[in-house]
């Protein structure tokens, strides 16, 4: 059985507009020692997916209307508040996006840290302590001790978010949720962070699920990819297999935008662009949501009135789309013939 | 034939490189020993502490009015607090032979129409004055901070309810609040004073609790404490309330010159602490009927009821630069 499994999951915000489905249907499983990564634009219920499982979704207006996730086995969309809180930090942990203000601008690191310590694992002040130094040492802060009775202004946002990776490990989680954790850092302390995080993942043998929509992030540390567009899971392949062939018009678009270097060379001319914009999702489109942005789609096709399916196209390649590029090598090689 | 500039510039730069890299050799064949003496950090070690209340205390000395003020309401209270240890005259003994006299050496203030000696009466006044004062705040801030606390941090229909319920309170006129209640104890003490003043003010500091703590509770930092498993009182009393610290101190500053004020007003009206206690308001109300005959009976308490109100405010003022220098008026 999967560490982790999504069934289903489906979040609905209830606005005075109306229901936004913001996460509608999303499954996956995640493994002991892998790492999933979950892509897609702003907007399309990456973050709240991670909220979801994490049972932090801000409610009211969020509510899971449907689906289930279970974290080694346990249910726990029906779990109470203060099951939930011994579950959270304890079997698993979250990185937020902004280092900057996830850290309490008047508590000290070390009482930051501690909190988990002593909340979970019931160790004294002094042990806490203790632990707390091994483990900013682990995520590479110098000087542990004294950087235990800092106060967080006094950190650069990369130690800050060292500091809270501290803090999401501190008492050995199964599953590692990472939101965004190098999009509000500088370049050069992005990899660095991430190197961190697949060396944790490594040692703690985690399994991690990071969310991203940097294509070189998901490059760099993730095992397997799910390509998530307007609240649904849209592809979902190994990282190579989805580098390689990509199926889905929009994974392909999103690759399309990325720089890339082509044999030494920067790859001349302009970055494809994706048109449009994604749906509204109060009132998503009952056909295939990425129809009206679709280069394939046509007024003739199915996809424009249904919804097509997450179907098997390879070995562990899902996608949801009624043209996956395997197929329209496929048609395009049958007319000629 | 145009010279291609490029080729020349490049020469031009060259010596300038070659003369950088031997300084940088030069330098790097310097030892650790031979450096000047350079003051010793440790990698990463501060260079100097400064903390919230040390960067608070000097935007607070720079406030001239601020610090007046501050000096000000010190003296008040100091005096208030240790004249009558000090003073030769009984407070309280009535001597008509001496009434309704002028400043003197023995008088400084002169006495009043009982003959009770003046400077010290106004200290006495002034130690239940500011004593309801500070009493009545902290039972204020008490409630508000109760009170806004649980209705911002629950949110939803509570809060809600919570809110409607202040709103209610809010349309009832403030000294009739204060006067019933005094009617529904019967005889007043320092403490019912102290009740009374507090049960008919606390809706504004409920209220900036609560404005505070909605505010707080949309930080990341509340987000990530929960993401660690922190249960809700650990998150409301070590990530919340902290936080309001700031506006709490400003508040007391805020509601003290209203509460002494209140207590003045419905001591001067005469339902407040009766003779022969004393307070300011008291005092005031004793004055007024020989105002035109002997003034200094009714112009000392007022005097020092302004100081007092005038200084907090200040004070208050001063805080709130100090402490939110973000939102400093200019």
């Amino acid at each position: 059985m999967a560490l982790l499994e999504v069934r289903d999951l489906q979040t609905q915000f209830f606005t005075r507009d109306g229901v936004v489905r913001a996460v509608d249907g999303v499954s996956f499983e995640l493994d002991r020692g892998r790492t999933l990564a979950i892509v897609g634009e702003s907007g399309c219920g990456k973050s709240v997916t991670a909220l979801s499982i994490m049972g932090l979704i801000p409610r009211p207006p969020a509510e899971i209307v449907a689906g289930e996730v279970l974290l080694e086995g346990r249910e726990l969309t029906a779990l109470d508040e203060s099951e939930l809180e011994q579950v959270r930090g304890r079997r698993i942990a979250m990185i937020f996006q902004d280092p900057m203000t996830s850290l309490n601008p008047t508590l000290k690191i070390g009482t930051q840290i501690t909190e988990a310590l002593r909340h979970h694992l019931g160790l004294g002040r002094r042990e806490a302590r203790t632990r707390a130094a091994e483990l900013l040492d682990e995520v590479g802060l110098p000087l542990p001790q004294q950087r235990l009775d800092d106060y967080p202004h006094r950190l650069s946002g990369g130690m800050r978010q060292r500091v809270m990776i501290a803090m999401a490990i501190s008492c050995n989680p199964a599953v590692l949720i990472a939101d965004e954790p190098t999009t509000a850092l500088d370049v050069t302390v992005q990899a660095q962070v991430l190197d961190l995080l697949d060396e944790l993942r490594h040692e703690h043998d985690m399994a991690m699920l990071i969310i991203t929509h940097d294509m070189g992030v998901v490059a760099e540390v993730a095992d397997d990819v799910l390509v998530m567009y307007a609240g649904q899971v849209v592809e979902q392949a190994p990282v190579e297999e989805l580098f390689d062939n990509p199926q889905h018009p929009y994974t392909e678009a999103l690759l399309g935008a990325l720089p890339q270097l082509d044999e030494q060379e920067v790859r001349s001319g302009r970055l494809t662009a994706i048109p449009g914009r994604p749906p509204d999702l109060l009132d998503p489109p009952a056909a295939c949501r990425y129809a009206a942005r679709c280069p394939y789609a046509s007024r003739a096709d199915s996809c424009t009135t249904e919804m097509p399916a997450l179907r098997p196209v390879r070995r562990g390649h899902l996608v949801r789309s009624a043209h996956p590029a395997c197929e329209r090598a496929e048609a395009a090689a049958e007319v000629p013939a | 034939m145009a010279v291609n500039p490029a080729p020349r510039r490049v020469r031009d730069r060259a010596p300038w490189r070659l003369k950088d890299r031997r300084y940088r050799a030069a330098a790097e064949s310097v030892t650790a020993e031979q450096r000047p003496e350079r003051p010793q950090h440790e990698a990463g070690a501060p260079v100097r502490q400064s903390s919230l209340w040390r960067d608070a205390w000097r935007r607070y000395v720079r406030n001239r009015a601020a610090v007046v003020a501050a000096v000000a309401f010190g003296l008040l209270v100091a005096f208030c607090l240790f004249y009558p240890l000090v003073s030769p005259h009984d407070p309280y003994e009535v001597n008509f032979s001496q009434a309704s006299e002028s400043p003197s050496l023995e008088h400084p203030l002169g006495t009043d129409r009982f003959g009770r000696d003046l400077l010290t009466r106004t200290a006495l006044g002034g130690r239940v004055s500011i004593g309801i004062g500070f009493a009545a705040t902290i039972a204020i801030l008490l409630i508000g901070v109760v009170y806004g606390s649980i209705a911002g941090f629950v949110g939803g229909w509570l809060d809600n309810g919570m809110m409607r319920f202040l709103d209610a309170l809010y349309g009832l006129p403030y000294l009739p609040f204060a006067i019933i209640t005094i009617a529904i104890f019967g005889n007043v003490t320092f403490w019912v004073m102290v009740v009374a003043l507090a049960i008919a003010s606390w809706f504004t500091a409920a209220r900036i609790v609560r404005g505070q703590i909605i505010t707080l509770k949309q930080n990341d930092y509340v987000r990530a404490a929960k993401a660690i498993g922190a249960r809700w009182h650990r998150i409301l009393g070590r990530h919340l309330l902290p936080n309001t610290l700031g506006v709490l101190i400003i508040a007391i500053f805020l509601e003290l010159p209203a509460v002494i004020l209140g207590e003045a007003f419905i001591s001067f009206i005469g339902l407040g602490i009766s003779p022969p206690d004393a307070s300011w308001g008291a005092m005031a109300q004793d004055g007024r009927a020989v105002y035109r005959v002997h003034p200094i009976e009714i112009v000392i308490p007022s005097v020092a009821i302004a100081t007092l109100i005038l200084s907090a405010n200040f004070i208050a003022d001063g805080l709130r630069d100090a402490l939110d220098p973000r939102t400093k008026e200019t």
